[in-house]
């Protein structure tokens, strides 16, 4: 927000999340509604990232966990289908990874600055042990 | 709408809480959430009568703390209602916190304050110890002197703390048992007039207006607090007064009673004056009547804005008198007193000179006779004769024990 | 400035009393207060209403008073707290009590020499409203002994005050009132 003088805001502890008149927000997607500079759906974290998740669809069952767990609402599903990760919010502490149920895991954390296709390639196998 | 009117008479005989009750059921308050506590309790407990009663269209939440209570007030008024409660002593105490909630974040509620002691030691009687602990709160605050003021000036309250230029929450202040519960003849308003007065709840960045998303209660830190509460100590000192003034006057053009910032009496030939609140006033105008048939002239000013401090218009109604008494009922606890510090600031840099000396008086309910007024008149004017302060700056009255002096 | 002072236990009644004196007067144009000591607001605990009448307003808001008249509704109270206190030359006393006014002048020297007027205002509530509320038989002593108000007028204004109450109990509010003011001695 810009450093505005005292005599220049809207009165009140208030702050407005679109701009203008909404109407169906409930059937708007976020990238499509009009939120105002006051939201933090317009502030990106993805710099804040160490690491990053990398999503891999292949072995996910939709099971939600991650969406329901994120932090920063950052788990794009549709429909109960997930799709991927909003990397302007996602600030990467990993907590998708850690309730992911799924063997091997659906999500899984890699440096920054890591290729997706070549980590995708290099996908972890079953994990037999594990019970 | 589905409510029943009240035929009142002309001259009703209310107590002051009764007044106050009145006046919110004709201000058809949509929200009261309150936790009773004496010698409030009529009030609130008035509204829930007339609310049950089919009189009031609103919601009575009864809640379990004053905290609690001030909590939904606030949240009634930023979801877009017309909200009000009644509090004292302990009670308000308990609600500091929030009465700073609700005036950030620029919220219209009528406070209803039945002034009452602060413990220890436990007391129920009428001083003014929460309406001093409220006055950096950020509200409005208005003082009753009897039951009357009590019914108009709620009225008065909701049309400017509602007003979109103010928006800045109202306390409405009468001396605990002394006004409370003390009946005298309070000329009404017919419900449509006194609705009429205040007219309909105009919405401002209301939580229900559903197509215009708002967050309240935001966090600010150092970068934005200050602006924040800049705006808001701007729109008291600048915004609120003349804002008083217009439904003032407006309510003098309905009711032919007349309200002023400060409110003096006998002041434009006095040598000596009082300057106080609550009932003190309406007993010092007597006494004061009494000292000028002996040939004394004496005045009595009273406050009746007490936050913002209508600043220039007491150092207006002090300019011409000599000697001045400042009476503070509640203990400063190390200090002058509050009456004796803002008259002194309002009249610093004038070239009014006059003598002004302070008094604590009336602690937990301690009576203030006439006896007690006509010797501080004396004193003043004895005072006047000898061109200074003749006596310590601060004194008790009314206190048992050795003489209490200070300064 | 007519300044009346009720001696009452706390549930007697003294404050509706008080209120309701104060109402019936204002109609006549003239102003009225009524305020209370509470003390401990017990129930039964002594404490003391009073009344202002005057025919300009009252800003007097002392609690000191010297009265006019005395109530005390509570026929122990003569005994156990000081009904003469701030006493005037011509105070006048209305005392609840089963004796009369010579036994209980007797039996408080501190009544020796004063205006006492006497009248069993537990009794004639009991009888008549069916409990010691003894505020409106007051009223009616009072009535009597100051010639305030004609009776029937007080009675109907009295009418008025008790509205919201059922008829029944209006009714033998009434005659309470009545009984007081033909009783009182």
């Amino acid at each position: 927000m810009a450093n505005k003088g005292w005599d220049e805001f809207e009165i009140g502890a208030m702050l407005r999340t679109f701009n203008g008149k909404i109407d169906d927000i409930v059937g708007t997607h976020q990238e499509n509604r009009a939120y105002s500079e006051n939201s933090s759906f317009v502030a990106s974290v993805a710099d804040w990232r160490i690491n990053k998740p990398v999503f891999n669809k292949d072995f996910c069952i939709d099971c939600q966990f991650c969406w329901v767990y994120c932090p920063d609402v950052s788990i794009i599903s549709r429909d109960k289908k997930m799709i991927g990760v909003d990397m302007d919010h996602c600030k990467g502490c990993g907590v998708c990874v850690e309730v992911c149920p799924t063997n091997p895991k659906s999500l899984l954390m890699f440096p920054e600055k890591a290729d997706e296709e070549t980590e995708l390639a290099a996908w972890p196998a079953k994990n037999e042990e594990k019970k | 709408m589905a409510f029943d009117k009240m035929e009142l008479q002309k001259i009703e005989v209310w107590d002051g809480n009764r007044a106050a009750a009145q006046a919110l059921r004709q201000s058809q308050v949509d929200v009261v959430a309150a936790y009773p506590i004496t010698p409030s309790t009529p009030i609130v407990e008035g509204y829930a009568k007339f609310l049950a009663d089919g009189y009031i269209e609103g919601e009575y939440v009864m809640v379990e703390s004053e905290h609690a209570a001030m909590s939904g007030c606030v949240g009634a008024a930023a979801a877009g209602g017309r909200v009000a409660t009644a509090t004292s002593s302990q009670g308000f105490a308990l609600m500091v916190e929030v009465l700073y909630q609700a005036s950030g974040m620029r919220l219209p509620i009528v406070l209803n304050v039945a002034n009452r002691a602060l413990a220890a030691p436990l007391n129920v009687n009428g001083d003014h110890s929460d309406m001093y602990l409220g006055r950096d709160s950020g509200w409005i605050q208005l003082d009753a002197f009897c039951p009357q003021d009590v019914y108009d000036l709620n009225f008065i309250a909701f049309k400017v703390s509602e007003d979109h230029d103010v928006r800045l929450p109202c306390m409405v202040h009468q001396d605990g048992f002394m006004t409370s519960h003390t009946a005298q003849g309070v000329h009404t308003l017919t419900d449509d007039e006194a609705y009429g007065f205040i007219g309909e709840y105009k919405p401002m960045n209301d939580m229900l207006d559903f197509e215009h998303p708002v967050t309240h209660g935001v966090q600010t830190e150092e970068d934005w607090h200050f602006e924040h509460k800049a705006r808001q100590h701007n729109d008291l000192m600048v915004k609120v007064i003349p804002k008083i003034q217009a439904a003032f006057d407006d309510f003098e053009k309905l009711s032919g009673r007349k309200y002023n910032m400060v409110e003096s009496y006998d002041m434009s030939d006095a040598d000596i004056c009082v300057v106080c609140m609550g009932t003190s006033v309406e007993t010092a105008r007597e006494v004061a009547t009494e000292m000028r048939a002996k040939g004394i002239k004496a005045g009595v000013v009273g406050i009746r804005v007490i936050r913002p401090i209508p600043f220039f218009e007491i150092a207006e109604a002090l300019k011409g008198v000599k000697a001045i008494a400042a009476l503070d009922r509640s203990s400063p606890n190390g200090a002058a007193g509050m009456l004796f510090n803002e008259i002194a600031g309002c009249l610093f840099n004038t070239d009014t000179k006059a003598l002004l000396s302070g008094y604590v008086y009336g602690l937990g309910g301690r009576d203030l006779t006439k006896a007690h007024l006509v010797s501080l008149f004396t004193e003043l004017q004895k005072n006047v004769d000898a061109g200074k302060v003749t006596t310590p700056l601060q004194q008790f009255i009314g206190v048992r024990g050795p003489k209490l002096s200070f300064l | 400035m007519l300044e009346i002072r009720w001696h009452s236990r706390a549930g007697q009644g003294a404050v509706t009393g008080a209120k309701g004196l104060a109402d019936v007067i204002s109609t006549t144009g003239k102003h009225v207060q009524a305020f209370a000591f509470y003390g401990s607001a017990k129930r039964g605990a002594a404490m003391m209403a009073f009344n202002r009448v005057d025919d300009k307003v009252i800003m007097n808001h002392e609690k000191y008073m010297e009265p006019d008249f005395v109530f005390v509704i509570d026929p122990a109270l003569v005994f156990t707290s000081d009904v003469t206190v701030n006493h005037k030359e011509n105070t006048i006393y209305i005392i609840t009590t089963h004796m009369s006014t010579e036994e209980l002048v007797a039996s408080q020297p501190k009544l020796a020499g004063k205006k006492v007027y006497t009248v069993d205002c537990i009794k004639i509530a009991q009888e008549t409203i069916g409990r010691a509320i003894p505020n409106t038989p007051m009223l009616g002593a009072f009535m009597k002994i100051s010639g305030m108000y004609d009776i029937e007028f007080f009675k109907e204004s009295m009418k008025r005050i008790l509205g919201k109450l059922p008829q029944k109990i209006i009714d033998a509010n009434m005659l309470a009132i009545q009984r007081a003011f033909d009783e009182v001695k």
